[in-house]
C-alpha cells in the first residue's frame, strides 16, 4: 500500500482545563491513501466537526500528529498552514462554500488569481463537463440548486488540483437522490484522478460507495470497513 | 482586488449609494474650499499683486492698515530696495452724476512705485487727480476718461488708466497718487514729506538702526492674517474641511465594519481554503479606494461645473493644487477607515465555517 496522503496518529482533543475540560477525540488514528474514498460516519456531537478542523490545521490537536504528505501540520507556522491549505486540501462545506458574487467559472479564476498564475481555461472547462455544469458556468450561486451548488464546490475543490478533499456534510441540505449523486460523483473523482478523498456525513445510507468507513462516536474512531 | 471589484459589480446598489455619500462629502469639501478661496482672494488679491515680503506700519495701530498713521518722512528710517510708502482709503467711487455708485478700496502710492499696477488701457499717472482702476471696475461700467469721486470729499479725479482684476477686503481696488489720495481725505497737507500715509510696502528692506520710532515691521503674511475678518473667515471655513476629512473617515469605517460584520461567515469559508486576512483586507482596501476615486472625481466634476453657473457676485475660486490635496487626504482618509477593520478581518476563526 502506498504511502498515506493524510494521516492522523494518537489524536487526543480536549476544550478546556480542569474539571471543566471536554474531551472532543480521545486516540483517534486515521489515514487515507490516493484514490481512496473515506468515510467518517456518526451523530452529531460525535466529534466530526473536530477531526475535520484537526485534519484541516484549522486547529492543533491536545496530542498526537497530523502529517499531510508526511509534513507535521501543527509544527508549521499559521502562514505555512494557510499556505498548506490552499495548496493541497480542497474543501467542501455544509452548505455552500461558494462565493455569492461570482459566478460558477470565476469562483474557479479566483483560485488561479490566488495562486498568481493565468486562469486555466481547459481544465475548467473540462471540469465542470464531467459534473454535468458547462450550462451553468456564467451562473451566480443564488441561481443554482442545491445540487448544482456541491456540485461546484466539488469542482472548485478539485481545479487546485489538492492532494486530499476534505467534505463536511456535503449533502446536508440535499434530498436522497441528489445525495446520492452527490457522493458517486465524488466517489468517483476520488477512483479517477486519484485523489484522497475525506467525506463526514451522519447519513448511513451514503457509505455503499466509500473503499474505506470510520465510525466515530463520544470522540472515539473506529475502522468499520475496507 | 479581483475579489473586491468583483463583489461591488455584483451588489451594486450598495456600494453605489456608499459612493453616493462619500460624493457628496466630497462636494461639500470642494465647496467650501472654493468659497474660502474666493473669500481669501477678494480680501488679498491686491496684496498678492504687489509680490512684496513686509509691510511697515504703526506699532499703535494692532497691525491693522487702516489704523495707522505714519509721515511720508518716516521712509528715511528705512533702508533697502523698493520701499513704496502706500495710503489707502476704503470709500464709496461715484460717477459725478451718481449713476454709478461702488464701494471702492483706493490705494495710493508714489507714481513710480512698484506697487502701481501693469496697465491694460490707458496711461500711467502723470498729474493731479488721476486714477487707476482695476477690471472689475471696469466691468461695473466705469469707463477711461471718466470723471468721479471717491469718499466723501467734493474732490473729482479723472480715470487714466485700467488694469487687471483686483481685490483687496473684498472691494475692487483704484490706484492713484499720494497727493491725490490725501486731497480725497480732506488732508490738510497735501504735498511733501509731511504728509500722511498708512504704511510703508517694500520687497527687500530692513530698519537703518534701532531707533525707528513708531514702525512696525510685519511680514506680508502677518499682514494678510490681520486684515478685518480674514482669519475668522479662514478659520471657520477650513475647520469646516478639516471635520469632513474626519467624517469620511469615519463613515468609511463604519460602513467597512458593518459590511465585515456581516461578511465575517464568507470571510470564514475564504480562510478555510486558504484566502488569508492579506487578501481580503486587500479586497476592502480595493472597495474603498475604488469608492473614494468615485466620489472625489464626480464630486470634483460637479464643482467644476457650479462654479461655471454661480452667480458674478458669489466669491469662489477653484485652486487646482489645493483641491488635489484635499482629494488625496478624502481618499487617505477612506483607506484609514477601511483599516479600522483589521482587526475583525484578523480575528474571525476559519473553524467555525466548519460544523
Amino acid at each position: 500500500m502506498t504511502q498515506a496522503v493524510l494521516a492522523l496518529q494518537h489524536i487526543d482533543k480536549q476544550f478546556g482545563h480542569g474539571h471543566t475540560a471536554v474531551t472532543a477525540l480521545t486516540d483517534a488514528n486515521f489515514e487515507v491513501s490516493a484514490g481512496q474514498f473515506v468515510a467518517i460516519i456518526g451523530p452529531s456531537g460525535s466529534g466530526k466537526s473536530t477531526f475535520l478542523t484537526i485534519a484541516a490545521g484549522l486547529q492543533t490537536p491536545t496530542k498526537g500528529q497530523v502529517l499531510l504528505n508526511g509534513t507535521e501540520l501543527a509544527a508549521q507556522s499559521e502562514k505555512a498552514r494557510l499556505a498548506y491549505r490552499f495548496n493541497e486540501i480542497g474543501f467542501i462545506l455544509q452548505s455552500s462554500n461558494l462565493i455569492p458574487f461570482l459566478n460558477v467559472t470565476e469562483q474557479l479564476k479566483l483560485v488561479d488569481k490566488m495562486a498568481k498564475r493565468p486562469f486555466q481555461k481547459d481544465r475548467a472547462a473540462q471540469l465542470l463537463k464531467e459534473l454535468a455544469l458547462s450550462d451553468v458556468a456564467t451562473a451566480y450561486p443564488s441561481e443554482l440548486s442545491g445540487g448544482e451548488r456541491q456540485r461546484v464546490a466539488i469542482v472548485r475543490a478539485l481545479y487546485n488540483d489538492p492532494s486530499v478533499i476534505l467534505a463536511d456534510e456535503p449533502t446536508a441540505s440535499l434530498d436522497t437522490p441528489r445525495s446520492i449523486d452527490v457522493v458517486e460523483r465524488l466517489a468517483n473523482e476520488a477512483h479517477q484522478h486519484q485523489k484522497a478523498i475525506v467525506m463526514v456525513t451522519h447519513d448511513q445510507r451514503l457509505i455503499g460507495n466509500c473503499d474505506v468507513v470510520y465510525q466515530i462516536e463520544d470522540g472515539v474512531m473506529t475502522r468499520q470497513k475496507g | 482586488m479581483y475579489l473586491g471589484l468583483k463583489e461591488m459589480r455584483h451588489e451594486k446598489l450598495r456600494y453605489t449609494l456608499l459612493s453616493g455619500v462619500l460624493l457628496l462629502i466630497a462636494l461639500v469639501v470642494f465647496m467650501l474650499a472654493g468659497l474660502a478661496n474666493g473669500l481669501s482672494n477678494g480680501n488679498r488679491q491686491a496684496v498678492d499683486a504687489w509680490q512684496a515680503r513686509t509691510v511697515y506700519l504703526n506699532k499703535n495701530a494692532n497691525q491693522t492698515m487702516s489704523a495707522s498713521q505714519l509721515k511720508l518722512a518716516d521712509q528715511k528710517k528705512l533702508s533697502g530696495k523698493q520701499i513704496a510708502p502706500l495710503a489707502s482709503l476704503s470709500g464709496t467711487l461715484r460717477t459725478t452724476n451718481n449713476h454709478l455708485k461702488t464701494t471702492a478700496s483706493a490705494f495710493g502710492t508714489s507714481r513710480t512705485s512698484f506697487l502701481m499696477p501693469k496697465l491694460v488701457s490707458g496711461h500711467q499717472i502723470n498729474g493731479k487727480n488721476q486714477v487707476l482702476i482695476s477690471a472689475d471696475l471696469k466691468a461695473a461700467g466705469y469707463k477711461l476718461g471718466q470723471k468721479v469721486r471717491i469718499g466723501t470729499t467734493k474732490q473729482t479725479v479723472k480715470i487714466v488708466g485700467t488694469y487687471g482684476k483686483s481685490t483687496y477686503m473684498i472691494a475692487p481696488t483704484l490706484y492713484t497718487d499720494i497727493a491725490t489720495m490725501n486731497r480725497l481725505k480732506g488732508a490738510p497737507i497735501t504735498s511733501g514729506d509731511q504728509q500722511t500715509v498708512n504704511g510703508f510696502v517694500t520687497k527687500e528692506s530692513s530698519f537703518k538702526n534701532a531707533k525707528h520710532g513708531d514702525l512696525e515691521k510685519l511680514s506680508i503674511a502677518t499682514f494678510i492674517n490681520k486684515l478685518p475678518g480674514y482669519s475668522a473667515e479662514q478659520l471657520t471655513l477650513n475647520t469646516m474641511i478639516y471635520f469632513l476629512f474626519v467624517i469620511a473617515l469615519a463613515i468609511i469605517g463604519i460602513f467597512m465594519f458593518v459590511l465585515t460584520l456581516q461578511k465575517q461567515p464568507l470571510f470564514g469559508v475564504l480562510k478555510v481554503q486558504g484566502i488569508g486576512t492579506g487578501h481580503i483586507l486587500a479586497a476592502l482596501l480595493t472597495q474603498s479606494i475604488a469608492m473614494a476615486v468615485i466620489g472625489i472625481v464626480l464630486g470634483l466634476g460637479i464643482t467644476v461645473g457650479l462654479a461655471q453657473i454661480m452667480p458674478a457676485g458669489l466669491p469662489f475660486v477653484v485652486n487646482w493644487a489645493q483641491f488635489g490635496g484635499y482629494s488625496l487626504a478624502l481618499l487617505a482618509a477612506s483607506v484609514v477607515g477601511a483599516l479600522l477593520s483589521w482587526r475583525t478581518v484578523a480575528k474571525i476563526d476559519p473553524a467555525v465555517a466548519i460544523g
